[in-house]
């Protein structure tokens, strides 16, 4: 529980520190670092197969790209923000309301009938079971909205000749 | 069902067509695959069937959904006048396999039986969606219009599953049914009161699912994604993503939630109002014909919503007349406006604003005449397909015993005569300005799908039990 609890703090905390940081490359180290904060609330969930998931894909793969990306970018030059005071404020409030009725919500929250923990749950064989028997139809048509992503990503980022607007 | 396996393989199918170098083929061929889908979705017609460990469940009422989704698909696949014969620029292959693969989304979300089914369907539609409104990549327009719909999308799916998993922990079920138990159970235990984690789940489902049909305060979108997109997709996304949503929406709400009416209904009925008044009055001031459309498509998703709460059981029916009738009369204008915009291109960009109609009626009476009959339809005259659909929509609303509903017809009824106006804006540019535009050729099976439609608008609005029987 006291693991629990200094866990949770430093996924909140690097998690904030991923918007709070001016370095966008900082941002995204942050963003690594919440990645392996919430591996770890998996294992503590026992589900140590999305741990393994979780890391191989988002903190190794996807990251690495978002690094690159960035690396390309040249974000030395600092734009002037486009956004009012005003803007900022009525997001600042409506989202600042969000949060105070969610945290309101679920400090009442009382779960009465949570199943005792069962040590196969997260194992790959479990997973394997619900995903490929109780899942296979979404299972499978995930594969269209990949297919439709990659479709689309092809299309859009296909070089053509002439100019562009932009 | 089938027809989304069919479908699926059909978008795949499409893709190998665009290697032909043959770009005729592609229309024609789409075409044939969206009335084999069709047809295989009446196989299910008069059986209740549930698939797959109950991921997706057909019967009448989701073949009549599909039927409106594949249709509209149809007609705009129609309308589309393959592309154009830009080879370098537009991909015709590549557009009509998304438009199929979309129309996978949408059926799964008016089929869907678990929670899982309706994200999938949701964002297969959604990033088909996105890709299709940044299709147009010489257009700065299409550009914004595409990274602000996916950025506001993307958030608004992240506000759903937070939604979904909330509902899941207070009722540890995905099943829509089995969620509906799992709300009367909880109302057993805490003797008439619900957790807290319900009451957040469903708020936020119900945010993610109202940004995809764009109802106020939720439509900020909008306006400039409808207005960036290239027409066609326009089209697309205001009927088929619109019915999808409004079905998913009615069917969660009124399968899993119906014993906490109050805690959805309530603010339902302030979206419903606010829906209809900022629709209909931007609508007001617009000077682009396509950007009035798109005020236009808020307004209707708010008419849609006055039925899913009013909670009758002529519902179903209502929603798929009005979904039919709004389908039909927005694919016609779109139409007219595709090709009457290209004709008055000003420095290859095309004219959306009223005045490029001005003098339509002059040289093209059919796109004039099918101009105004759509106009008709959407601001709900009477004779037309609107009208019932509005007619059928108020009727729901009134037979409510509440007397809420009484002043929620109020403004439904103040905003149709405030939509009257701005309706009538095209048609008396097409009819009385004076302007002048050239004779538009028509291909054969354009001028068809406007007669057609046009017909159709017309048959409802004079026999509606046509298909209100069948609904």
């Amino acid at each position: 529980m006291n693991f629990w609890y200094f866990l949770t703090a430093l996924t909140l905390l690097s998690a904030s520190m991923v918007i709070l940081s001016k370095n966008p490359i900082h941002s995204v180290l942050y963003l690594v670092f919440t990645f392996f904060c919430i591996s770890g609330h998996y294992v503590l969930l026992n589900a140590q197969f999305l741990m393994a998931v979780n890391i191989v894909v988002y903190a190794g793969a996807i990251m690495v790209l978002f690094l690159f990306v960035i690396m390309m970018m040249d974000l030395s030059k600092n734009s002037p923000d486009s956004k009012s005071t005003l803007t900022k404020l009525a997001g600042a409030i409506l989202g600042g309301t969000l949060l105070v009725i969610l945290i309101a919500a679920s400090r009442k929250v009382d779960l009465k009938d949570v199943k005792p923990i069962d040590a196969q749950t997260g194992m790959v064989e479990g997973l394997g079971q619900i995903l490929y028997r109780d899942y296979v139809l979404p299972f499978e048509l995930v594969s269209i909205l990949f297919f439709v992503a990659m479709v689309g990503a092809v299309m859009l980022g296909k070089r053509e000749a002439g100019e562009r607007n932009f | 069902m089938n027809a989304i396996i069919a479908l699926s393989l059909f978008g795949i199918s499409n893709l190998f067509l665009g290697f032909l170098n043959n770009r005729k083929i592609l229309l024609p061929a789409t075409l044939v695959f969206i009335l084999i889908a069709l047809g295989l979705n009446f196989a299910d017609w008069n059986h209740e069937y549930y698939w797959f460990n109950n991921m997706l469940k057909t019967n009448n009422l989701s073949v009549n959904f599909v039927t409106i989704i594949l249709l509209s698909t149809f007609l705009v696949v129609a309308i589309s006048r393959s592309f154009g014969d830009d080879d370098e620029h537009s991909h015709p292959a590549e557009y009509y396999a998304i438009l199929l693969f979309s129309a996978v989304g949408a059926i799964m979300m008016v089929t869907f039986e678990n929670l899982i089914m309706l994200f999938v369907g949701l964002e297969i539609l959604s990033v088909s969606m996105y890709v299709l409104t940044g299709s147009d990549k010489r257009s700065l327009r299409s550009n914004e219009a595409a990274l602000k719909y996916f950025l506001m999308g993307s958030f608004a799916t992240g506000i759903l599953l937070f939604g979904v998993a909330l509902v899941y922990g207070a009722t540890s079920s995905f099943d829509i049914h089995g969620i509906a138990q799992g709300v009367a159970k909880a109302k057993e235990q805490m003797g008439g009161a619900y957790g807290p984690l319900l009451y957040s789940g469903v708020i936020l489902i119900m945010v993610g699912l109202l940004f995809k049909i764009s109802a106020a305060p939720f439509h900020f979108w909008t306006p400039d994604v409808y207005d960036g997109a290239p027409s066609i997709f326009t089209a697309f996304m205001s009927t088929v993503v619109k019915t999808a949503g409004v079905a998913a929406t009615y069917r969660i709400l009124s399968i899993s939630f119906p014993s906490v009416y109050g805690l959805w209904g309530n603010p339902l009925v302030y979206i419903v109002c606010a829906t209809l008044i900022i629709g209909n009055i931007t609508a007001v001031y617009q000077q682009s014909f396509k950007r009035m459309l798109a005020y236009s498509s808020i307004s209707h998703a708010g008419y849609l919503l006055i039925t899913v709460l009013a909670k009758r059981p002529e519902t179903n029916s209502s929603l798929l007349f009005y979904s039919l009738a709004y389908a039909i009369a927005t694919i016609t204008a779109f139409a007219v406006l595709m090709v009457v915009s290209e004709a008055q291109a000003k420095n290859g960009k095309a004219d959306e604003s009223f005045e490029a109609l001005n003098g339509l009626a002059n040289n093209n009476p059919l796109l004039a005449f099918s101009l105004t009959i759509s106009m008709l339809s959407l601001a709900g005259i009477p004779l037309t397909a609107g009208f019932f659909g509005k007619f059928f929509v108020f009727s729901d609303a009134f037979s409510n015993p509440s007397s809420l509903f009484k002043w929620i017809l109020v403004i439904a009824i103040l905003m149709s005569t405030v939509g009257i106006y701005y309706y009538f804006k095209p048609i008396i540019a097409a009819y009385m300005k004076k302007g002048e535009v050239a004779k538009i050729e028509l291909s054969p099976l354009y001028k068809f799908i406007l007669i057609l439609t046009t017909t159709l608008t017309i048959l409802l609005g004079l026999a509606p039990d046509l298909v209100k029987n069948i609904f």
